[in-house]
């Protein structure tokens, strides 16, 4: 049984990271850097910190095992894990979360990324004049403005309509006070710019763009990941209208050349790419729905490679027989949790919440679930940091089922043929009811359900359990608040100021992901003035203070930090396991295959 | 005979028009597929408003139905939720399924029949109670089942064996697969063998029973006796007046069962990852797709009446006795 500490085998070397890993309900907080000094790198963007012997050319096919719901991976729709997969080489990143957990300057992208001012905090970035989008496009200040604009929260600014900007997170983007370019390429002057284009005496057509925060906003290296061609978002909409390689064009190593919904996208060559171009001819990601399917497809040589959203044992086992192969299992930057809805008129009650927290065991759940594959994990006590990471500050939360029971008659619930039954409301004098959603087809999250559900029977509340697919469930059951109870996972980056927009009060329109209708102003403030803070140090402990009002609130319980597996064919080469949201394609642009 | 198959083409039409009204009902009644945004504070009113127009939501049944009709009538099955033609979905989707399923129902019926025929004709024997004992053990097995021991046991080691991919797990097709029909043809057939081996095996075998108990009662009639008595070819009894009268009922089997297979091959298409029109209709169950759901019930029911249809036209054909009045 591989440990949670990294063991590496087929290879038959401990590779050391230190980790986290990644997935599932992708937060969109995508990419950002611990507030790490740069690294410089070269003459890989990315910088793998060990890079593939073979020749170039050829094919890597990685298996994804959810559908995409669109291409804008900073919208709250698209927001997805196997997304930022698939983007990692489309779209430009400033910078790059490598697989040591440090932010790394795109050096192919940019020139220099400087922070050269504290008050206000000014960041000076300088782009490659030879950048371009493949549609031949310089890219330029103008990327920048726009991305900043969609993504400030401001509803001043507005897409293509009028309508409001959807956004996965606006955390950074919220703090910047000006984004202005200057120095285009050769002797050009500053283009004027148009009011239509809101960037008039921008700068628009330069090369270097000079960010200024107000606040100031300590993980800077976090935002600017993954940035829009600005040229074609205001021609056919940021919220929808990436729909396809023919919007989504390039600006990275790769391109889309093609894709067949649900089935496989394409990635070849940038023709127009200006730096060190991918090593492989064509990276292609093929869909399952199933991950039982994943295995034999490696097996079968389809694949080159997997990483599923959830391990399960039987996956770990069945792979571990595949010959050839190379697996990893790591623990990662990804935590299950249970989410309330207090939209819910019982759930909105905080004894409610806090009586099915002391009576869920969550190291039952775990000894039954993902204790099964890796040994030694334990409840997690935070929900800006999992263990792994520095600064965390771990929240006991005791299993503790009569005082499950005290809440409830608190509140004047009686118990009734084993079940509470509330007093008022839509369940008055039934048995106090809720439904769990998650992923279909995710087998220890059907057994989480299952554990829940028996846990929750033993402290006199009815659970139902109903899962939906992964599109459903991410792309319209959380946005759109339709639950009461849902597992599933947050991947957080190394950056904690990402967890902002997932607890500050849902009334704002910056809070993208805090479906729970949760709202308190002292967490708002405190998570605010934590990325606004002039050293991590501080951030993070601006961040543990927040997280201990979620725990007094009971706004989620956090579960366990998940562990993470990848399998691949020791053809390819290249291939270093990123525990971090951008997964493990974050060095694609080097990987190799050989045989 | 033209005029019977007019007439119960006619009749057909009728059933398939309550077929419609029954199955819009049933799933205008199941939910309301705009249930998620109107649960949402953040969308506005006037998108939900313009949605329920698009969907004629607030319409009364009758009239949403007769414009879903009036649609479906000119070759207009409306949009999707996610605003897909639901129409050029539905036919996508159906030949996706219907490469798997007329490859596998064809090659199912040749089995069947030999199959049948030979444990008829060595009926007690040894061949009779292995052909048996591997048809009811065939459909006894859940076919996802089936299909997952046929990868792992099957196409993997043969894979692995010859170096080489000869059965593909997964996908219809290879996602870089390009040039001309016929260069793309060997890359199908990697990708149709295996679910078309395991329909073909879940299939085959019932309609091998069906077969070898026709083929016995047919071996006792009088009028293959009579054959005998005059001196005839085993073979030309067998094939002549056996065969023929006993393809009678599986005919009817095999037609009545097309339209399941269509339905059924949603587990295969699962197992062995096809874009096929069961998976497009568990989608549309799942986000309360109304117009899917209906254009899936439409597609089967048509399915259903048409080879009921066949059916009994074929009746005719392969017995002469019959006539249609």
């Amino acid at each position: 049984m591989p440990a949670v500490t990294g063991a590496v085998e087929g290879q038959g070397s401990a590779m050391g990271l230190k980790g986290l890993l990644k997935r599932s309900a992708f937060a969109a907080l995508a990419a950002g850097a611990l507030s790490l000094s740069v690294v410089a790198i070269t003459p890989s963007a990315s910088g793998a910190s060990t890079k593939a012997s073979s020749s170039s050319g050829g094919t890597a096919t990685m298996a994804l095992d959810e559908n995409l719901a669109g291409f804008n991976i900073n919208t709250s729709a698209a927001s997805e894990f196997v997304l930022q997969e698939i983007m990692n080489m489309v779209w430009p990143q400033a910078f790059i979360v490598n697989n040591k957990l440090q932010p790394v300057m795109n050096n192919q992208l940019l020139e220099s990324a400087v922070q050269t001012s504290s008050s206000p905090q000014t960041v000076v970035y300088t782009l490659n004049p030879k950048a371009v989008w493949s549609d031949g496009t310089p890219i330029t200040a103008d990327d920048f403005i726009y991305n900043w604009q969609a993504q400030s929260g401001n509803t001043a600014y507005t897409d293509v309509g009028g309508k409001p900007y959807d956004d996965a997170s606006t955390s950074g983007y919220n703090q910047i006070q000006s984004v202005v370019g200057s120095n285009p390429s050769g002797s050009a002057a500053c283009a004027p710019g148009s009011t239509a284009d809101r960037n008039v005496g921008l700068c628009p057509n330069g090369r270097t763009i000079t960010v200024t925060f107000k606040p100031s906003f300590t993980d800077w290296r976090s935002i600017f990941t993954d940035i829009v061609p600005a040229h074609i978002a205001r021609t056919v909409g940021w919220n929808t209208g990436f729909v396809g390689p023919t919007q989504t064009i390039s600006g990275s190593w790769y391109t889309i050349s093609s894709y067949n919904e649900n089935q496989s996208l394409v990635l070849t060559r940038n023709p127009t790419y200006w730096g060190t171009p991918g090593k492989l001819d064509k990276i292609v990601f093929q869909f399952f729905s199933d991950d039982s399917q994943l295995v034999p497809a490696l097996q079968n040589k389809e694949i080159d490679i997997f990483n599923p959203s959830t391990v399960n044992l039987s996956i770990v086992q069945t792979a571990n027989q595949v010959p050839n192969t190379t697996k990893v299992t790591l623990p990662g930057l990804e935590f299950e949790h249970f989410d309330f809805n207090q939209a819910d008129p019982y759930l909105a009650k905080l004894q409610v919440r806090e009586a099915i927290a002391h009576g869920v065991n969550r190291q039952a759940i775990i000894t039954r679930t993902v204790g099964e594959i890796s040994k030694g994990i334990t409840p997690l006590g935070s929900r800006m940091l999992v263990s792994t990471q520095a600064g965390y500050k771990g929240t006991p939360y005791a299993y503790n089922p009569s005082q499950s029971a005290n809440l409830l008659k608190e509140l004047g619930f009686k118990k009734v043929n084993g079940y509470y039954e509330p007093n008022y409301g839509p369940q008055s004098g039934q048995p106090l009811t809720f439904t769990i959603q998650s992923t279909s087809g995710n087998s220890i999250r059907a057994q989480t359900e299952e554990l829940f559900q028996a846990q929750m029977k033993a402290i006199g509340i009815k659970i139902n359990i109903q899962n939906y697919d992964a599109n459903t469930f991410f792309g319209t059951n959380l946005p759109t608040g339709v639950f009461q109870i849902a597992e599933f996972a947050w991947v957080t980056t190394p950056f904690v100021s990402g967890n902002q927009p997932i607890y500050c009060s849902y009334t704002s329109t910056q809070c993208a992901e805090n479906w729970d209708h949760y709202a308190n102003s002292q967490v708002d403030s405190l998570m605010a003035s934590g990325s606004a803070a002039p050293s991590t140090t501080q951030e993070i402990t601006d961040y543990n203070k927040a997280d201990a009002i979620l725990w007094q609130d009971m706004v989620t319980l956090p579960l366990y930090q998940k562990p993470q597996f990848w399998a691949w064919s020791n053809n390819l080469k290249g291939v270093l396991p990123n525990t971090s949201s951008v997964g493990v394609t974050w060095n694609a642009e080097d990987w190799t295959v050989s045989g | 005979m033209f005029a019977y198959v007019i007439r119960r083409l006619l009749i057909s039409i009728v059933v398939l028009f309550f077929a419609t009204i029954f199955v819009f009902v049933l799933v205008a009644s199941s939910g309301n597929p705009l249930a998620l945004l109107n649960a949402n504070p953040h969308i506005p009113h006037a998108t939900i408003v313009a949605r329920e127009n698009l969907l004629h939501l607030n319409d009364p049944l009758w009239q949403r139905y007769w414009i879903w009709l009036n649609g479906a009538i000119h070759g207009n099955l409306g949009t999707s939720i996610s605003g897909q033609d639901v129409a050029s979905e539905a036919i996508s989707h159906l030949f996706v399924t219907l490469r798997m399923v007329i490859v596998a129902t064809v090659i199912a019926i040749f089995v069947a029949i030999f199959m049948g025929v030979l444990a008829a004709v060595r009926q007690g024997k040894v061949t009779d109670h292995a052909i048996t004992v591997t048809n009811f053990v065939l459909l006894a097995t859940p076919i996802f089942v089936l299909g997952l021991a046929l990868k792992e046991f099957v196409a993997i080691p043969i894979n692995q064996h010859l170096n080489k991919i000869i059965f593909y797990t997964d996908g219809e097709q290879s996602p870089t697969l390009s040039g001309s029909f016929f260069s793309r043809l060997p890359d199908y057939a990697a990708h149709t063998a295996l679910p078309v081996i395991t329909l073909v095996l879940i299939s085959y075998a019932s309609w091998a029973i069906y077969q070898r108990s026709s083929m016995i009662e047919t071996l006792d009639a009088d009028h293959v006796r009579l054959a005998r008595a005059k001196g005839l070819s085993q073979r030309r009894v067998l094939i002549r007046h056996v065969l023929r009268n006993a393809l009678i009922p599986v005919t009817t089997v095999v037609a009545l069962d097309f339209a399941a297979v269509l339905g059924g091959a949603i587990i295969t298409e699962i197992v062995f990852g096809w874009q096929g029109l069961g998976q497009w209709y568990l989608n549309g169950v799942l986000t309360l797709d109304t117009n899917v759901m209906l254009a899936y019930l439409l597609i089967t029911a048509t399915f259903v009446i048409g080879f009921n249809l066949l059916a009994d036209i074929l009746y005719g054909v392969l017995d002469p006795r019959i006539r249609y009045a």
